[in-house]
């Protein structure tokens, strides 16, 4: 690997295996994301797209070969690295503005005592106008719908001025405006230099905002451009023992 | 009733001063039980620090009380927090089994001695009517550092407790916040045990943030509210089971008082809240209808 590419990959994956304890769950991953880039993971349920975000986070050991994020381990990263979970897996009772989820984006860089200066809230604030939800800053984050709330974690997301964003499957249940407003933002990161992971069970998705794609389901499948890895072979093969059907851009996968 | 009279006498005094900062205390670490759903450590805690009390007092006298809580608190946290990150523990018929043993041996130590039935009421309700000087500097000492531990840990622990996912992926080590956070909880039971004993100390810490969470959607309100229930609580309980003894003849347990004063004024809470829940859902109704359809 030359200099030049070196400095500009965001995320390098070297005949990585990930494994809880013992059990292995995903072996044999290689491939690159460049900033400015974004790669979408697409695999059944089970296929170990979640647990390779976590591996990239640090938070799965890597048992063989290399995870490397932004040049560094995947823990050594994490300051600059940022993680958008489902918002569906978050209490919706709980006692928080959407201002506050905002500002949790800058708790890294505040620290645990000082107050939260002008730049960090000019820079919750800006996060939160992105992804169209600034007259929702007061309320409750529990009262907005499971759309606006992913957004709200985009936006927390952006607030941290990530160079590696990593997302979670993050148009899951989302309605058109959302899914939307949330493109919209990830493509500003991009332009931005971010370097963007984004599980996804549409492909559509896959083919409008990421350059790359990442087949899964516990080895890989495929790595590379989208328009060449998204084909119905390797698709069918990713998905298993089902028979596969492409429908426009949906994957419609029927159990035999 | 007499709100103020009863605590001219000295022991009234101390009793209400060892409630009201057990009520800051409570009230405070409760918020974080509530949010954490971590009512079954208080539970477990209630259960295993019974025999820590036992012990500690057959050793030492009373004395031996709080160091034996102690013990048996910390013990408690600590395994709690490891099991925890094994599996599921509030869900483990095995852990119950443990519980209730150990609960028995407490029972079977303390059986041994005379006066059987005063030191078993005295440990599992407490006698804060009897509380000396020394103990309620040993409370004020306990509800100082875990306010400060809270305080310096709170963006840490929001974070864990709203997105557990989230505050790992942020670096945060959540492995020893939650040891921190069982640690606290030991010590508000550790704290209460001589005033309110083992199986009351739950009251005082679910109670009051129940009741204030159902008051206020704001973390900022809801802290403070759920301390001002929990010494209202303390205050009202007394002066009530002094104004029954004294005047009625009556002879109401302090400590049962105090806990149902509390579940009274959660009562008041919960009501407070349900209107006040309506009153806002109508006003952002007739507010802005539309904008609510198109977003
Ligand atoms: N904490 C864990 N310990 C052990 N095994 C786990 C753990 N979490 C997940 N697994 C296993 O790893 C495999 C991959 O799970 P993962 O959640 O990464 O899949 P996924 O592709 O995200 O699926 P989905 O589309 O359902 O979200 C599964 O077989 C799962 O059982
Ligand atoms: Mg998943």
């Amino acid at each position: 690997m030359t200099q030049q590419q070196d400095r500009t990959a965001a995320l390098v994956l070297e005949q990585a295996s990930v494994a809880y304890g013992h059990v292995p769950v995903l072996e044999e991953l290689h491939g690159t994301v460049r900033s400015g880039e974004a790669v979408a993971l697409i695999g059944p349920n089970g296929a170990g797209k979640s647990t390779l975000i976590k591996a990239i986070l640090g938070l799965v050991p890597t048992v063989r070969g290399r995870i490397e994020v932004l040049g560094v381990t995947p823990a050594q990263a994490r300051r600059d690295v940022a993680y958008v979970p489902q918002a569906d897996t978050l209490d919706p009772d709980f006692p928080v503005s959407v201002e506050q989820v905002v500002m949790m984006g800058r708790y890294r860089k505040i620290g645990w005592l000082r107050r939260p200066s002008a730049a960090d809230r000019a820079l919750a604030a800006e996060a939160l106008e992105r992804v169209g939800l600034s007259d929702r800053a007061k309320n409750r984050f529990g009262t907005l719908s499971g759309g606006q709330r992913q957004r709200v974690l985009l936006a927390r997301a952006i607030a941290a001025q990530p160079r590696l964003l990593l997302l979670d499957e993050p148009f899951n249940g989302v309605d058109a405006v959302s899914q939307h407003a949330l493109l919209e933002a990830i493509a500003l990161l991009k332009q931005q230099g971010a370097a963007v992971v984004v599980s996804t069970h549409d492909l559509a998705i896959a083919h409008l905002a990421c350059d790359e794609v990442c087949l899964l389901n516990r080895h890989q499948f495929g790595f590379g451009p989208t328009d060449e890895v998204l084909t119905p072979e390797r698709l069918r093969a990713t998905y298993g023992g089902h028979a596969l059907e492409l429908r426009g851009d949906r994957v419609i996968v029927t159990q035999t | 009733m007499s709100l103020f009279e009863p605590f001219q006498l000295p022991f009234m005094a101390r009793a209400l001063v060892e409630l009201v900062i057990l009520g800051v205390l409570a009230g405070t670490v409760g918020v974080l039980v509530l949010l954490r759903r971590l009512a079954f450590v208080s539970d477990t805690l209630t259960h295993t620090v019974f025999p820590g009390v036992v012990i500690g007092y057959l050793m030492a006298g009373q004395d031996g009380v709080f160091w034996g809580a102690l013990a048996a608190g910390a013990v408690t946290a600590v395994l709690l927090t490891v099991l925890a990150h094994r599996r599921r523990v509030s869900e483990d018929a095995a852990l119950a089994m443990v519980l209730t043993s150990l609960f028995a041996i407490g029972v079977v130590l303390v059986s041994q001695r005379t006066a059987f039935t005063s030191d078993l009421t005295q440990f599992l309700f407490g006698r804060i009517l009897t509380v000396t000087q020394e103990q309620l500097v040993q409370t004020a000492v306990v509800t100082v550092l875990v306010a400060a531990l809270l305080a310096v840990l709170r963006r840490p622990l929001m974070l864990r407790t709203f997105d557990p996912e989230g505050a790992a992926a942020a670096g945060i080590r959540v492995g020893l916040l939650d040891l921190v956070m069982n640690v606290a909880v030991a010590l508000v039971v550790v704290a209460a045990v001589q005033a309110v004993g083992t199986i009351l100390v739950i009251a005082l810490l679910i109670v009051p943030a129940a009741a204030a969470r159902a008051l206020s959607d704001r973390l900022v309100f809801i802290v403070p509210l759920a301390c001002l229930i929990g010494a209202l609580g303390g205050w009202l309980g007394l002066a009530a089971s002094y104004e029954a003894s004294v005047y009625h003849g009556l002879r109401l347990a302090s400590g049962g008082t105090v806990v149902l004063v509390l579940v009274v004024l959660y009562g008041v809470a919960a009501l407070a809240g349900a209107v006040r829940r309506r009153v806002g859902l109508s006003r952002a109704r007739l507010g802005t209808p539309e904008l609510e359809m198109t977003r």
